[in-house]
């Protein structure tokens, strides 16, 4: 299909053009590795105290924060990126150029920046899980490893589909310049499992900003925690969270047009 | 008759826009109470555009010649009034339209900053689905007219203010659009790298036929490029006709040039004298009286050579803005 | 005095652009608060789970901690850092450094102006934050007048610190990294991921020789009464000491800075 071959060229295109800063590349060595130290040396002054947190223990934990990096990395390729460049290009006027393009605007507007150095946190994430896991003693079967898959899909698309109307916002209150940092400041409590959060706050990191569905439910997934009607409702919120953005996008688009309401 | 490539009647962009004083008090009452002004950005357009004609919009800034071209190619919804673009309604931005159209931006740039212009091209070769054959056609034509060659494999960010211009200005022509949008392209250039762009868009618009929609507040981009002209002020339509037209509408007086040997004393008596020196006299003279002071003037004075010109153009635009808006006689002959 | 009209002028127009920017504003204090909040739910579940208390903190003492914390993190911030970062990379450093005063007292002006704002905001959430966590606050009248000016010092030298280090903005445009290092230090050292006494002993010995700790857990410390008044006394030193250092840093990396600036952009 066409619009597979124009993501993988924008993809592409993305790669090249940040490959050539290889000063970029030690960098995000840098603070990729800073962010793990952060996460686990955490972990330990937690763990040195109690063995359970939550109903999880340390290696589960780890395990989480595993996955944590890895969807921090999946976020930081093409995601954030792609969202910082759109804002930014409502304010510069340059949205107007993908406006006159014969191709769907939310597409272009969600895969036109990609930083390949974001990449290594993808790596970082599955190796930490890779050691938690292990010392968790737990063989991760098929069924597991797909569970896994799929629920860090449906949660991908979750966060995806919030940032984008996070993003779209930004037609409405153009002064709001930092509202995608509202994801960043609520994800890092994904750090920790969901479930030492008290009801209200698990609310919000589950239906507002979707923490929980991004990083603890793929971790359940992984650890043999998550039930059926956690999975549902992840795979159902990631179909109705499919539609939610394109609407917005529209009303957004007539809205920056100037139609009438 | 061929199908007009542009069309529009009446067609009419309104603001509401929220004003506040400056100082504390007005930040603070902002909060509670936001005063809106209503802004007729642009005021029952109304003009037509046969396909390959090059036309130009001329008009102050914020005279609402961005805010047509931006309603031209789909970007804004109009307010009121009728608009076709090569048959389609641009608001609803079909992508058959949207293929048939291009936009430049003076001063934006579309092109990926870190890379070569030639890799952004080919971003724009995926979104627009050319075939490999025309595509590279298509290039070798704009690299030959813009004279692109060694500035393709250079990043865009090592490129030179024009240079990059030049790029950005392929990178919109690869889809051979029928209908070109020019919204202020040569701002910000050298004149060098000015006339370079002028000259390739009426060379473009010669050898493929496009309709080229320039918007510019330079008189020389529409001198140079259009033989006819839009003239737009404060949102209505204040003249549309040939350059020529305008001129002679709007002009009282002719410019006449004289070149003597020394500067006479008595040559306020001719006209209005503008300027004298080593013997070079510029006088400004009514249109009626011109042949009578010529005449008189070669009669009276040693004339070594003398011309007699229309006032530049910019002061004939000047004269046309300092002008109320739309009362029926200014429009011009179509 | 020139001086005082400046720091007026620059409240005026901080105040403004904070009413225009209100939502950015709040967007900001959410995050301020999250952390600390994140950390507060982490740790009681801790000491729940161990029994009621940990380290000598029961959750009621963690709760108190931290949002004591919260509110002193805030009077205590600065964003000077991605400020210097952003301007140098708009070329609006210039601006400043042509002024006849020194840029710091706009930058200060700009933070206090900011913090009337807002303070009342984090105050509010500190209050509510309260109501539903039950913190247990043993107030002794002597520390709570101490802690204003622990407060304050702690502010000073957070800023000369930050703001010395923001200068890098004149080598680097890599100063995130920078920044990044610095926080989480900041994290670990000041207080702001657990109570200090909870670290292994090697830790505390280091974060009792490095200046984090009095930018933010000291003047905590002070008002939830865990420090004697030998202690106080210690620390308020040991405020002063690091104050000058970084007057003395601050002023090293200002010249070297000014320098490298003119040179480059000439």
């Amino acid at each position: 299909m066409t619009t597979l071959r124009l993501v993988w060229t924008f993809f592409r295109i993305g790669v090249m053009g940040e490959a050539q800063y290889r000063v970029n590349f030690a960098i995000q060595v840098f603070q990729s590795l800073l962010g793990l130290v952060t996460a686990l040396a955490g972990l330990a002054v937690v763990f040195s105290y109690t063995d359970s947190l939550g109903g999880w223990g340390p290696n589960e934990v780890a395990a989480l924060v595993g996955v944590y990096i890895l969807v921090g990395g999946i976020i930081g390729v093409v995601i954030q990126p792609s969202m910082e460049e759109f804002i930014e290009s409502v304010r510069e006027g340059t949205l107007d150029f993908t406006l006159t393009k014969p191709e769907e605007a939310q597409l272009l507007v969600s895969i036109q920046d990609v930083d390949i150095w974001e990449g290594l946190n993808i790596l970082l994430g599955l190796g930490v899980l890779g050691v938690a896991l292990e010392r968790l003693g737990e063989n991760v079967g098929w069924a597991q490893a797909v569970a896994f898959g799929v629920m860090l899909l449906a949660g991908a698309a979750i966060v995806y589909a919030f940032w984008l109307i996070l993003a779209t916002l930004s037609f409405w209150f153009l002064r709001i310049e930092n509202i995608l940092v509202i994801f960043q400041s609520v994800y890092e409590a994904g750090r920790w499992p969901v479930t030492i959060y008290p009801g209200w706050l698990r609310f919000g990191l589950t239906l507002i900003v979707p923490v929980a569905f991004a990083v603890t439910v793929p971790a359940e997934a992984l650890t043999g925690r998550l039930d059926w009607p956690t999975a549902l409702a992840a795979i159902g919120l990631a179909a109705l969270l499919l539609v939610v953005p394109r609407v917005v996008w529209r009303v957004g688009l007539r809205r920056y047009s100037g139609a009438s309401a | 008759m061929t199908d007009p490539a542009i069309h529009t009647q009446g067609l009419t962009k309104v603001y509401t826009v929220s004003e506040r004083e400056a100082g504390m008090r007005a930040a603070v009452q902002s909060l509670v109470h936001r005063r809106t002004e209503e802004v007729r950005a642009v005021d029952g357009i109304s003009f037509e555009l046969a396909p390959g004609e090059v036309v130009g919009f001329l008009g102050p800034n914020g005279a609402g010649k961005t805010t047509t071209l931006k309603m031209l190619s789909g970007l804004l919804h109009p307010s009121a009034g009728a608009l076709t673009v090569l048959g389609h309604v641009p608001w609803k931005r079909d992508k058959d339209f949207l293929r048939r159209i291009t936009l430049v931006m003076g001063q934006r740039n579309q092109l990926v900053w870190d890379i070569p212009a030639a890799d952004s091209f080919e971003l724009n070769r995926a979104i627009y689905r050319l075939p490999a054959g025309d595509y590279k056609q298509t290039l070798r034509e704009l690299t030959e007219l813009l004279d692109l060659g060694p500035l393709l494999k250079k990043p865009v960010r090592n490129l030179s203010l024009g240079e990059r211009m030049k790029c950005e200005i392929a990178a919109s022509l690869l889809h051979r659009p029928q209908v070109v949008f020019l919204d202020e392209p040569t701002i910000g250039l050298d004149v060098t790298m000015q006339r370079r762009i002028r000259a390739f868009f009426a060379e473009y618009n010669q050898r493929f036929g496009a309709t080229v929609l320039l918007t510019s507040h330079y008189m020389n981009d529409v001198e140079a490029l259009c033989r006819r002209v839009i003239v737009i002020h404060e949102g209505r339509l204040l003249f549309d006709g040939d350059l020529a037209s305008l001129v002679q509408r709007f002009t009282s007086h002719k410019t006449v040039v004289v070149q003597l040997e020394t500067c006479p004393d008595n040559l306020s008596a001719y006209g209005e004298v503008v300027s004298c020196e080593d013997g070079l006299a510029t006088l400004r003279v009514p249109k009626g009286e011109t042949p009578r002071v010529t005449a008189r003037l070669l009669a009276d004075l040693p004339v070594i050579d003398l011309t007699v010109e229309d006032p530049p153009i910019e002061e004939v635009i000047e004269r046309v803005f300092a002008q109320k808006a739309s009362s029926p006689e200014t429009k011009g002959d179509g | 005095m020139a001086l005082a009209q400046l720091y007026q002028a620059q409240f005026r127009t901080s105040l403004a652009t904070m009413i225009q920017y209100r939502a950015s504003l709040v967007i900001w204090l959410l995050g301020q608060v999250l952390e600390p909040l994140i950390y507060l739910i982490v740790w009681s579940n801790v000491s729940v789970a161990a029994g009621g208390s940990v380290g000598g903190y029961t959750t009621g003492d963690f709760a108190a901690y931290f949002i004591v914390l919260m509110v002193v993190n805030h009077l205590t911030y600065t964003w000077i850092m991605w400020e210097y970062e952003y301007r140098v990379r708009e070329g609006t450093l210039s601006a400043a450094l042509l002024r006849p005063v020194h840029p710091i007292h706009a930058d200060v002006a700009d933070n206090l102006s900011s913090k009337v704002v807002s303070t009342p905001g984090i105050l509010l959430t500190a209050l509510v934050l309260s109501l539903i966590f039950q913190p247990t606050l043993h107030l002794v009248p002597w520390t709570a007048v101490v802690f204003i000016p622990a407060v304050a010092l702690a502010f000073v030298l957070r800023f000369l610190v930050e703001w010395s280090l923001a200068q890098a903005a004149f080598w680097t445009t890599r100063v995130t990294s920078l920044n990044q290092l610095f926080f989480v230090a900041m994290l670990f050292l000041s207080g702001q991921m657990a109570p200090l006494t909870l670290f292994p002993p090697a830790i505390q010995t280091v974060a009792a020789l490095l200046p984090f700790r009095w930018m933010i857990s000291f003047p905590v410390e002070l008002l939830l009464g865990n420090l004697t008044p030998q202690q106080t006394i210690t620390g308020f030193a040991a405020q002063a000491v690091w104050i000058v250092l970084s007057l003395v840093l601050l002023r090293i990396v200002w010249r070297a800075g000014v320098r490298v600036y003119s040179a480059v952009s000439g």
